[in-house]
């Protein structure tokens, strides 16, 4: 008897007549793939010679990317700290820097940065080079220090990327400190804590969580936004060579396009990862306490 | 520092303004209609529609925008010029310049996202709607398109409005190609000036500001608006 009350799979889900194109997309994707490794195994060589310099402009990216993102994150704090603050002129300051930050490309703020109040800083006797040389010597090492020019592009590339993710990560983490609900902080203040207490131990613990999954996101817009200091030279990451190698081949159409392709591809071997992690921590964490 | 400079260079930056505006008005319809198309293969029962969607989706977002805009700026032209040689017919490639390339590279980069926001639009609209419509007696495309997508467009117009936001910022990387928006006229006049750069800048993020602030808070009161009617 019971059986009348199981349908078996095949009833459940008509099954139509185009599945069968199920079986030419696994086709095609396996073509695909080959495809690809065909036309890599037909630039071997190519790869042999440049992909450790490619593979250390993308060391690079990641250095810019985990030195802004912990910088952004400094910014962040302390602009959400300005957003939640009891003194209005603090709100404010942090309101319009998240405002006019949030409101202008990343690229005319890296330009800004690298060719605007650089030199400005420069003339009033702020340079990040001799500093960092004069304490390098300070370690007997100033050996190890890479040329002016690049130094500064990469000081000034790191200060613009982490200044505009700063706006978006005072948002992330004022949402995160503004979603413990209130009860937790009346608690605390009943059981006698001081709201310096109650933040450090009740509110920033449970917040931190909520924070996580965006904070993973930004942290790859951030990877892909650092191709863009590129643009503003001296800073020789992965996007930098990739361009460079194209435009140095820029009579052969085919190899520039080649060099376009990879560099591409070596960004996606490091977002795409970072994506999946991104998403098994917004499955695990996203849903607060 | 000499702000006069700001006098002269107002005609060109306005220009260049005006230019960003078009790029904008012409890819984000573009995007909206290949993300709807996107969406839709997404959400399909077969695999030859959703695997091909989820590829490219997933392939766009882990690329950076600076990439894609060079592949297809360069590489689009090498791949029509190929193409156009071996069928003998007239070369392709001239059609690609700063305004096809730059369009198309928004459009399908911005598609991606846009497909994500449409696939949660219409997730938000409860399913109970869906076998509703169903129980009456309605097909699955009226039910689409006279049950689902009618509640479901109001909760996308937020994320819309902010990914066009975005999109406006996102023009500026036209710049490295050859298209000719406000950044790039901020790029000619700051080699130009190389020494009186900071009003030049302040110009700049003043009309990025003057188009992007209004639009952002359009979409904050239409989202409070939503809020409360809901």
């Amino acid at each position: 008897m019971e059986q009348t009350f199981t349908r078996s799979k095949k009833e459940r889900k008509p099954r139509s007549w185009l599945v069968i194109l199920d079986y030419v997309y696994y086709a095609a994707i396996v073509g695909a793939l080959g495809g690809l490794a065909y036309y890599l195994y037909q630039y071997r060589d190519t790869i042999a010679l440049f992909l450790p310099t490619l593979l250390a402009g993308a060391g690079l990216t990641i250095f810019l990317s985990v030195s802004s993102i912990i910088l952004a994150t400094i910014f962040g704090f302390i602009g959400a700290l300005g957003r939640l603050s009891r003194f209005a002129p603090f709100r404010t300051i942090a309101a319009i820097y998240v405002e006019v930050i949030r409101g202008i490309p990343i690229l005319v703020q890296l330009f800004a940065w690298a060719f605007g109040i650089r030199f400005v800083l420069e003339q009033v006797g702020f340079d990040p080079y001799t500093i960092a040389f004069n304490f390098m010597t300070l370690l007997q090492s100033n050996s190890l220090m890479p040329s002016p020019f690049v130094f500064n592009a990469v000081f000034y590339g790191i200060i613009g990327l982490s200044f505009n993710y700063g706006a978006y990560l005072t948002e992330v983490f004022r949402t995160g400190i503004e979603s413990v609900p209130i009860g937790q902080k009346e608690a605390g203040l009943s059981l006698g804590l001081n709201s310096r207490q109650i933040m450090r131990r009740i509110v920033l613990p449970q917040a931190f969580r909520i924070t996580i999954p965006p904070f993973a996101n930004y942290f790859i817009t951030l990877v892909q936004d650092s191709a863009l200091l590129s643009t503003i030279g001296g800073v020789l990451e992965l996007q930098q060579l990739t361009t460079a190698a194209a435009t140095a081949s820029a009579s052969n159409a085919n190899l520039q396009l080649f060099f376009y392709i990879f560099g591409a591809m070596l960004f996606f071997f490091i977002c795409y990862p970072l994506a999946l992690l991104a998403r098994f921590l917004e499955s695990r964490l996203g849903a607060g306490y | 520092m000499d702000f006069s400079i700001i006098q002269q260079a107002l005609p060109d930056f306005l220009v260049g303004a005006r230019n960003t505006i078009i790029y904008c008005a012409v890819s984000f319809p573009l995007a909206l209609l290949l993300g709807l198309v996107l969406a839709l293969m997404g959400s399909s029962r077969f695999i030859w529609l959703r695997g091909p969607a989820r590829i490219y989706i997933e392939i766009i977002r882990s690329t950076p925008f600076i990439a894609q805009i060079f592949l297809i700026y360069y590489g689009l032209s090498t791949i029509l010029f190929n193409i156009s040689n071996s069928l003998g017919i007239t070369n392709l490639a001239v059609f690609v310049n700063g305004w096809t390339a730059g369009i198309a590279a928004l459009a399908i980069n911005y598609a991606a996202y846009e497909a994500e926001v449409f696939r949660a639009g219409f997730l938000s609209v409860e399913h109970g709607q869906t076998e509703a419509a169903l129980s009456l007696g309605l097909t699955s495309q009226q039910n689409f398109f006279r049950i689902v997508l009618p509640q479901a467009v109001p909760l996308m117009i937020p994320p819309f409005v902010n990914d066009l936001i975005y999109m406006l910022k996102d023009s500026a990387i036209v710049s490295v190609i050859a298209g000719l928006e406000l950044t790039a006229v901020l790029d000619t006049w700051r080699v130009r000036n190389g020494s009186n750069t900071i009003p030049l800048f302040l110009l700049a993020m003043a009309l990025y500001l003057a188009l992007s602030l209004p639009t952002s808070y359009i979409a904050r009161w239409y989202e409070r608006k939503l809020r409360a009617a809901l």
